[in-house]
């Protein structure tokens, strides 16, 4: 074969290299993504050590990020911190025995028998050595201070009610929207999506005055879940996108086997859809789980009614300290990650489908 | 023939009518009437302890409002917060979305969950979350990204710039469903005019300003609307930003500190409906300027 080829980058040795680039270029690509993922999640690697740590370690400038302790050694019947000492050149773990302003006795925590090591220099400059520790105290302090599991029944009540309120009402509203004929024409759906943008405040006052001292259902669920029971504007758009894209040729074959409008919704369309529905339950789902502006109105005195977001808002008041707040937000946040792990697969891509319209 | 066709028609209409009843009630009783109602005690001045000496007032209320200092500079810091809010999310779910739309992303669906995660997570854990994160001296923001950079750090976590920048960095931390509606209008579009564009020689930042960017224009408008809400202290979707000092929006937070600290309702009507109006003002502006920008495929929906 004496022909070379005429494409150099065709020769087999120069392809592979083309190849390599290819991945070098994408494996460089998911790289940038790990990290900017990583930079993106810090925060939460911040909530879960910190709620893993005692509190002696916060208050220790020395500590090390993770959750840690200082590692002691016991020495005649007594525990000693052990500290890094520069000593003879070199830097050695000692545990500190007797500490003094200017010097210090030492033992080595390898070789107890050798007897004390004195030390000068001040032991308030010296670093520490921990090790990995985490302790679940902070969890303790937690759950003996709030009735937690009693916020978490609270709230899955509240949300199963209201979920069967709004979802039956969201539908049926969206079904009217995307497949009858209604006077105004669009103008009805306008203002549905104009409702979205009211703020919340200019409603706030009369409706509160409304269902607290009208109907006097202060301290009581009914003001935070019976507003739903009418639909919800956002629920309501999502769900009227998903049934315009379904294709109106089975309605009309229904329609002409004789099912009346409610059949073809729950028969012919609902079952079309239901990963647009599972996605505003879950939506719902989240929101319920991050109420609290309601439940300040309405179940201030009710302390044993609340919610768990409102529950576990309570608990900055009663001023913890740093990682035992982190628990309480690692608490908080646990039951709705779950979920969302669980249900990504659907959730996800039908949150992905339901913004492309419009 | 044709009469029959009538006869179904206004079927039909009565029936869609039967199907939206629940949504219109609730219109009426949740929105219409309490922003009417809000209306009447804005020209009132009612107080929450003394409702027996409530009289009416006139345009009192109104005066007050434009005098008040106070109202100019949560205006100002919430149209602030909208500017540098919104177009900041807009631009990172549509980077983000474009990052994850890339079909050379391993683990796809895991990642986009993974950027999803914060949007789920209740307000009230992103707050605790966050100020520990940035407590300056038991939190991570100092101790290991501020001070190996060499910078000072803060001292104070309630100083304005710490907290400017913990609103600007939770924005970001919400930016989840934007991402999510940008990814779908990004998977929707079809690949064969962006070949074509190709081949006439189209470069890749040509492609995505000219082709990209307008076809995914509805949903850039729809990101709009989500994002504003929050700016005007709404809940929507998945809004996490309303836990800081009561409302993410400086100027509900001003309303709420007259309604629940003031107890002063006739003035905190008053404000609300100065505010609903500033926003329907804005509503109806995007909502026409929408036909100049947004591309339908079909004039239809």
């Amino acid at each position: 074969m004496k022909t070379k080829s005429r494409h150099k980058w065709l020769e087999p040795h120069n392809y592979l290299s083309l190849q390599l680039w290819e991945t070098l270029g994408s494996a460089l690509f998911n790289l940038l993504i790990f990290f900017m993922l990583f930079v993106y999640l810090f925060p939460m690697l911040f909530m879960v050590a910190t709620s893993l740590m005692e509190g002696i370690q916060l208050r220790d400038r020395n500590a090390p990020a993770y959750p840690s302790q200082q590692v002691r050694f016991e020495y005649q019947g007594k525990e000693y911190l052990v500290y890094n000492v520069p000593i003879n050149g070199g830097v050695r773990q000692l545990a500190l025995v007797e500490p003094k302003q200017t010097s210090s006795k030492f033992i080595d925590p390898q070789n107890p028998e050798d007897g004390l090591i004195p030390w000068k220099g001040s032991w308030r400059q010296l670093k520490g050595v921990y090790r990995f520790h985490v302790t679940f105290d902070n969890f303790k302090i937690l759950f003996s201070s709030l009735r937690i599991p009693e916020m978490v029944k609270n709230t899955f009540m509240m949300t199963i009610i209201s979920e069967i309120g709004v979802l039956l009402s969201s539908i049926v509203v969206a079904y009217g929207f995307s497949r009858f004929p209604l006077p105004g024409g669009n103008f009805l759906f306008y203002v549905l999506i104009a409702t979205i943008l009211i703020p919340e405040k200019v409603t706030l006052i009369p409706t509160y005055f409304f269902f607290a001292r009208v109907l006097k259902w202060q301290g009581t669920w009914l003001p935070i879940l019976i507003p739903f029971f009418f639909g919800n504007a956002v629920y309501i758009f999502l769900l009227r996108q998903n049934f315009k894209s379904i294709p109106k040729d089975l309605d009309e074959a229904a329609m002409l086997d004789g099912a009346g409008p409610l059949r073809i919704l729950f028969q012919v369309i609902l079952p079309q859809s239901w990963p647009t529905v599972l996605t505003v339950s879950l939506l719902h789902f989240y929101y319920m789980w991050n109420e609290t502006r309601q439940a300040a109105l309405y179940l201030s005195t009710r302390r044993d009614l609340a919610p768990i977001s409102f529950g576990v808002q309570s608990f900055q008041s009663l001023a913890p300290i740093q990682n035992q707040l982190q628990a309480g937000a690692l608490i908080l946040m646990i039951v709705p990650v779950i979920v969302l792990i669980i249900s990504q697969r659907y959730f996800m891509r039908d949150m992905v489908v339901t913004g492309m319209e419009k | 023939m044709s009469t029959g066709n009538t006869k179904r028609l206004r079927y039909d209409r009565r029936f869609g009518l039967l199907l939206i009843a629940p949504w219109v009630i609730g219109l009426l009783f949740f929105k219409l009437l309490p922003i009417l109602a809000s209306l009447g005690i804005s020209f009132t001045n009612f107080q929450l302890l003394t409702p027996e000496q409530t009289q009416f007032v006139g345009l009192e209320n109104y005066a007050r409002l434009f005098q008040d200092e106070a109202v100019g500079y949560v205006l100002f810091e919430t149209i602030a917060l909208g500017i540098s809010t919104i177009p900041l999310q807009l631009a990172a779910s549509i980077v983000l979305a474009s990052m994850l739309a890339n079909p050379r992303l391993k683990f796809g669906n895991t990642m986009r969950t993974l950027f999803f995660l914060p949007s789920i997570i209740p307000g009230v854990a992103i707050f605790f979350m966050w100020i520990g994160f940035a407590d300056p001296t038991t939190g991570w923001l100092n101790k290991l990204i501020l001070h190996p950079l060499g910078l000072t750090g803060f001292n104070n976590l309630y100083s304005d710039g710490a907290v400017a920048l913990l609103f600007s960095i939770s924005s970001l931390w919400s930016v989840g469903p934007g991402m999510l509606i940008m990814l779908g209008a990004l998977q929707g579009l079809p690949p064969e005019i962006q070949e074509a564009a190709r081949v006439d020689g189209a470069g890749p930042l040509v492609r995505f300003f000219y082709i990209t960017l307008p076809l995914i224009s509805p949903a850039i408008f729809f990101s709009i609307i989500i994002n504003m809400i929050a700016v005007f202290g709404g809940v929507v979707l998945l809004d996490r930003g309303s836990v800081f000092s009561g409302s993410f929006s400086p100027y509900d937070g001003y309303v709420s500190y007259i309604l629940f600290d003031k107890m002063d309702l006739g003035y905190a009507a008053s404000l609300a409906w100065f505010f609903f109006i500033l926003v329907m003002i804005v509503v109806v502006a995007l909502f026409s300027s929408a036909r100049n920008w947004v591309y339908y495929p079909d004039r239809e929906a």
